[in-house]
């Protein structure tokens, strides 16, 4: 057959250009890539390098976001012979859309209409494609929700979005994308917005409709992980250019340019610290200064202890507003974090360990439970002596775009801490902040500046100086690098293993991202439910995990390395259930097994 | 200084253009034009359309348009810039602490301001205005008192939203104490709303100002208003349709500028609302 | 049905409050309603007689048990200035200004629905231009000014419509609704020009929603998207707007039907409050109130239909 030679997608030259105040700004320019029929490209890059406008001019709906192709050309095979999108009339576009290429998004939660049925959004383009009655859509509906794994499905079609967990939403709307079967499915981001396990279903679904049906798949990721899980070929792509281009064990193996290099010195792969006891800084390209990796001290000594913590937040309802249920979020937790130790709190959204990082600084009132920093109890504190007590710990948060206020010079917002707590006074307030500032590597200039003027990845590192300036303790660290790029994460992990090395400070480090957590800490605990389901050494954890929640989660990360997929199977793991409870409900104390010394397993595992 | 683009916009030019223009007015038209050349009874020239003597023509008594519209924007815009700053006064504080303290506090006031915004503004401020006898100063607590509601929600609700922002979060535990949290970190963060609703409450006042004049329950004779004006105008609407235009156009011109620099403000201010208007 | 019984319990609460508050700024006029009855030059003694026998001696409170007592059994008293019972006046007033309201809200959702769609399909090209700049000029111009031009225009200057008065549905349907055009449409357009300016923003924010693109991405023709998807999630936020905007027009109607010599609630309270008529300014203030927050309460419940996330929340 001659399509097994002819690509399904040739670009040629595409250059995309914005609107902008002053002038056009380029999207996206020089791309040049072909997609062979039953395929799956995977177009890899940071935020701004134009990998999702290049999806989305192949759908020519760049134009809906006042973006406009103004060179190149996008041939696509279509069933009527090839046709240039750049040059296509609206009608032809249509009958492209939805029928000949299929689109999925990132965000599952607003990828549905909210006032429509689910039948009603998944029949219109069965409709209109493929000129099917009511009744004939109805059950091809119905076939591809079984299709796609669906639990129920007769139920679905009937159900509003809302109705519908986020990987169920995310599996509609591959689905709706499947309907008239396609030649492309072009997945944009389809798996960032979702918990890790959910991931590993939507992808292992995705490539499991891709042998059954043969079509080609465009894959758009910002995550090297997933693109070795998944892709055939690899295109990756740096500021709107094409930077380089290949199979995907070569790009891992022996890519070519610095800047593929660079991106994939700063991934975290799942297991690479495998038989080493300390966490240990990652080699940077481009960053060759030495970092010193985190050493313990000799002699354990706790600093933080938390035990039979327990938060649940009310649900209020009715006309007074009485409270009418409790959300379960930390259930029975008890820790221990030693001086100079990291402790890496793991989860998949929901689980607590938030919740749990921020009842421990009292943001959120735990409901019960003690909390001891350094011998002092944190829970019995007045107000006041609580405002004293966070001298002694401070956190940094997950958004860098909401952590700094944005009216506010960041010299003033690190010297705040100072002047509150009377640390410094005077001029020697400025000396102090100025050290801060070169302490996180950031120019002394940028103290005069507001936070918009700076990168997400310099407003972190102000938020670090700003939890650094009491010198304190413990800093809890909220998914702190979860928002940052790759490589600027990778710098800012770097940085925060640096000050522990330096100044013995010990982290509570909260993250979801199990290769990240491998790579900084010297613990880990497991949170499943809002319960600590396994808590040991990083090795006990990672090599030997013992929980079966454990186990289920680290089997569904995604490595970056092509030799090892672990995504092919149809995976389907079980829902996490609801963590609201009717008022009065008490559940059961936290027992552990210790398997091992300092590796406790929680008793009567998934229930 | 460079203009935010959402100003250099026709629209935000204009509106920046009208609401100076007004201000000035206001505030440099009693120096320059002596009062009486407003109350002056020109008897043989009575209901005259605009003429060389009298630019926008005479009210029933012979007395100048132009003089009395121009005269007239300062009592307009000293009503209602009052009012907004009464409203703001009052509503500020209210917003905030409801805002920040929630619990019974916040349900109670909140209570209080929805029952209050059942009534609708203009009701409330004739009703106020008639029970306190209208005169200039309680046409500026009627509308006050009538405005606080709206602005007591809205500062609320921003409140809230800037309370729960992780920059308090991390603020709070910088050690900042409750006042020094409000008045630092959530009142700068609020203001932004502040004045783009300080600013569409400014036009609204504008209107319920002559609203109620027109009623006879706002600013009484010989103050010259606008609102006023309209109400002399409507025995004579047949025979001298100018007396009711003028004033009115000066009312719609006052009310359109500030709505036009509103929105621009909005535009500027507001990160989130770019490119919804 | 335990989210409608909340809103309705919640009404019934703040329908409490609202009569509180009535009667406690009614309380502050100086004078009373024994001064208004005999005049200000009458003998103190028959004075100070007729307000033992009103009751007006008495503490507030119970001043209020009794008014709000009156108010629940359907003795709402009587009209000092028209010298009727005030219960079958306000029904017949309320009659007359529900008409031009719903006349109103009616011509003003038929033309700002289309008019801010088709501005936010077309953002900032001539369309959005047109229409939003007619929508501001509407928005800017008190809306007795409206009724003026009006006025000079359609009746001094055309006599197509009668310029002012009232006339039952129930005598003459035709006649009636002339009178009632003029009022109406003076009501309708500042309040068609609010509502473009919702619907412009409100239909900008939901064109930018990721199921938007979605629906595109799926081939439908662009008049599907916009106004089957994007609409439908349009109709409960404008309509929510336009709910709380029978607040704004129960306001406007005291200076309309004054302009327009149209005897409804308006009219009557405004003769109310220039004739200090206690009994009567307490209870239109408090119907129109609860009026308002009636027509608030339905949108809530229509609400329930048009978002299914409420439903079943």
């Amino acid at each position: 057959m001659l399509d097994d030679v002819r690509p399904l997608v040739a670009i040629d030259n595409l250059r995309v250009e914005f609107q902008g105040e002053e002038g056009p700004i380029v999207g996206v320019e020089d791309v040049s890539f072909t997609i062979a029929p039953g395929e799956t490209l995977c177009v890899v890059g940071e935020s701004g390098s134009g990998k999702s406008v290049t999806s989305l001019s192949l759908m020519r709906l760049v134009e809906f976001g006042g973006g406009r192709i103004t060179g190149g050309r996008l041939e696509f095979a279509s069933a009527a012979g090839v046709i240039d999108v750049a040059g296509a009339d609206d009608a032809t576009m249509r009958a492209i859309r939805g029928k000949e290429i299929g689109m999925i998004f990132q965000e599952p939660m607003t990828s549905l209409n909210p006032v429509f049925t689910i039948e009603r959004q998944m029949t219109d383009g069965l409709r209109m494609h493929m000129g099917l009655s009511g009744e004939a859509a109805r059950a091809r509906a119905l076939e591809l929700l079984k299709q796609v794994r669906i639990p129920e499905p007769e139920r679905r079609l009937k159900q509003y979005p809302h109705e519908l967990s986020g990987g169920m939403r995310q599996r509609v709307v591959i689905a709706m994308a499947m309907a008239c079967k396609p030649r492309l499915l072009i997945a944009d981001e389809p798996t960032t917005a979702l918990d890790v396990t959910i991931q590993a279903e939507i992808l292992s679904l995705i490539n499991r409709l891709k042998r059954e049906t043969g079509m080609a798949v465009l894959f758009i990721t910002h995550d090297m992980a997933v693109v070795a899980q998944v892709a055939d070929r690899v295109v990756v792509m740096c500021q709107g250019k094409l930077v380089e281009e290949g199979p995907v064990e070569q790009i891992f193996a022996s890519p070519k340019q610095d800047y593929t290099r660079a991106l994939l010195a700063a991934v975290p792969r799942l297991g690479e610290m495998r038989g080493k006891s300390a966490p240990e800084p990652m080699r940077l390209i481009g960053d060759e200064a030495d970092v010193r990796a985190p050493l313990l001290p000799q002699a354990p000594e706790p600093l933080l202890e938390v035990s039979n913590l327990t938060t649940r937040y009310p649900v209020k309802g009715g006309l007074i507003r009485r409270t009418v249920a409790n959300v379960h979020a930390v259930e029975d937790v008890s820790f221990t974090i030693n001086k100079g130790e990291t402790l890496a709190l793991v989860g998949e959204s929901g689980c607590g360990k938030s919740s749990c990082g921020r009842s421990i600084l009292r943001l959120s009132e735990p409901t019960s439970g003690t909390v001891l920093l350094d011998k002092c109890d944190i829970i019995g504190l007045s107000a006041r002596d609580l405002r004293r007590a966070w001298r002694d710990m401070q956190m940094v948060f997950q958004d860098p775009f909401a952590s700094l206020n944005p009216y506010m010079r960041l010299r003033e917002q690190v010297a705040e801490p100072l002047r509150n707590f009377g640390l410094a006074k005077g001029s020697e307030v400025e000396d102090r902040v100025a050290g801060l500032f070169d302490r996180v590597h950031l120019p002394r200039s940028f103290m005069s500046r507001f936070p918009h003027e700076l990168s997400g990845g310099q407003r972190q590192r102000v938020a670090i100086a700003r939890a650094l300036a009491v010198r304190p303790k413990l800093i809890i660290a909220d998914e702190s690098v979860s928002a940052l790029d790759v490589s600027v994460q990778a710098q800012v992990l770097n940085l925060m293993m640096e000050l522990q090395a330096e100044l013995g400070v010990s982290f509570l480090f909260i993250s979801h991202d199990m290769a990240v957590v491998e790579r900084v800490s010297h613990r880990v605990g497991v949170m499943y439910r809002g319960r600590l389901v396994e808590i040991g050494s990083r090795a006990q954890v990672f090599e030997t995990p013992r929980h079966e929640y454990t186990r289920t989660l680290l089997s569904a990360v995604p490595i970056a390395d092509p030799t090892r997929r672990t995504i092919g199977d149809d995976l389907n793991f079980r829902p996490i259930p609801s963590p609201v409870f009717p008022l009065g409900h008490e559940p059961g104390p936290s027992e552990y097994d210790e398997v091992a010394p300092g590796h406790l397993v929680l008793k009567d595992t998934m229930t | 200084m460079k203009l935010p683009a959402s100003f250099r916009t026709s629209k935000g030019m204009l509106g920046i253009g009208l609401v100076l223009a007004i201000l000035l007015i206001a505030v440099i038209a009693p120096v320059l034009i002596p009062a009486d050349w407003a109350t002056k009874m020109d008897m043989r020239a009575r209901l005259s359309p605009p003429t060389w003597a009298h630019p926008l023509g005479t009210d029933q008594l012979g007395r100048d348009l132009m003089y009395r519209v121009l005269l007239g924007a300062r009592t307009s815009i000293a009503i209602a810039s009052a009012a907004v700053l009464m409203s703001i006064v009052i509503g500020l504080p209210l917003g905030l602490i409801s805002g920040y303290a929630g619990r019974t506090t916040d349900n109670v006031l909140m209570r209080l301001v929805d029952t209050l915004l059942a009534f609708p503004a203009l009701l409330l401020a004739l009703t106020i205005s008639a029970v306190l006898g209208p005169n200039l100063q309680n046409t500026i607590i009627a509308i006050g008192i009538a405005f606080t509601p709206f602005l007591a929600r809205i500062i609320r609700g921003e409140a809230l939203r800037v309370a729960q922002m992780p920059y308090v979060e991390a603020a709070r535990t910088a050690g900042n104490s409750d006042a020094r949290l409000i008045v630092r970190h959530i009142l700068p963060n609020i203001m932004p709303a502040v004045i783009v609703q300080s600013t569409i409450s400014l036009a609204f006042a504008i209107l319920a100002e002559a609203g109620l004049s027109f009623l006879g329950l706002g600013t009484q004779p010989p103050d010259a208003s606008w609102g006023l004006m309209i109400q002399a105008s409507r025995d004579y609407l047949d025979r001298a349709p100018w007396t009711a235009l003028v004033p009115g156009a000066a009312v719609a011109l006052t009310v359109l500028g500030l709505n036009m620099f509103g929105d621009a403000l909005r535009d500027a201010l507001d990160p989130r609302s770019k490119g919804a208007s | 049905m335990s989210y409608i019984l909340n809103r309705i319990l919640s009404m019934l609460l703040t329908l409490f409050l609202i009569s509180a508050i009535t009667f406690a700024v009614t309380n502050i006029l100086p004078g009373d309603v024994a001064m208004m009855i005999m005049g200000t030059q009458s003998n103190p003694e028959a004075l100070a007689g007729l307000r033992e026998s009103l009751g007006l001696n008495d503490p507030l409170l119970v001043q209020y048990g009794r008014w709000i007592g009156g108010m629940l059994t359907g003795d709402w008293g009587t009209s000092l200035v028209f010298k009727e019972p005030i219960a079958p006046l306000l029904l017949q007033k309320m009659t007359a200004s529900g008409l031009i309201v719903l006349f109103s809200m009616s011509i003003a959702l038929i033309c700002a629905v289309p008019l801010g769609v088709w501005a936010a399909v077309h953002p900032n090209r001539w369309q959005d231009t047109a229409s939003s700049s007619a929508a501001l000029l509407g928005v800017s111009l008190p809306d007795f000014f409206w009724g003026i031009m009006m006025i000079l225009l359609f009746a001094r200057g055309l006599h197509w419509l009668p310029s002012s008065g009232f006339v039952d549905p129930g005598e003459d349907l035709l006649l009636a609704f002339r009178h009632a055009l003029l009022p109406s449409l003076a009501l309708g357009l500042g309040l068609m020009a609010h509502l473009t300016r919702m619907t412009r923003a409100t239909m900008t924010g939901i064109l930018n929603q990721e199921f938007i693109r979605v629906a595109r991405a799926k081939g439908l023709g662009e008049r599907t998207v916009v106004w089957r998807y994007g609409l439908a999630n349009a109709v409960g936020p404008v309509m929510t707007v336009a709910g709380l905007q029978v607040g704004y027009l129960f306001g406007s109607i005291i200076v309309i039907e004054s302009l327009f010599n149209y005897t409804g609630m308006g009219w009557l309270t405004y003769q109310a409050l220039l004739n200090r008529d206690i009994p009567l300014i307490q209870a239109s203030v408090f119907v129109i109130a609860a009026v308002v927050m009636l027509a608030n309460l339905i949108v809530d419940l229509l609400y329930v239909l048009v978002d299914p996330r409420i439903r079943l929340s």
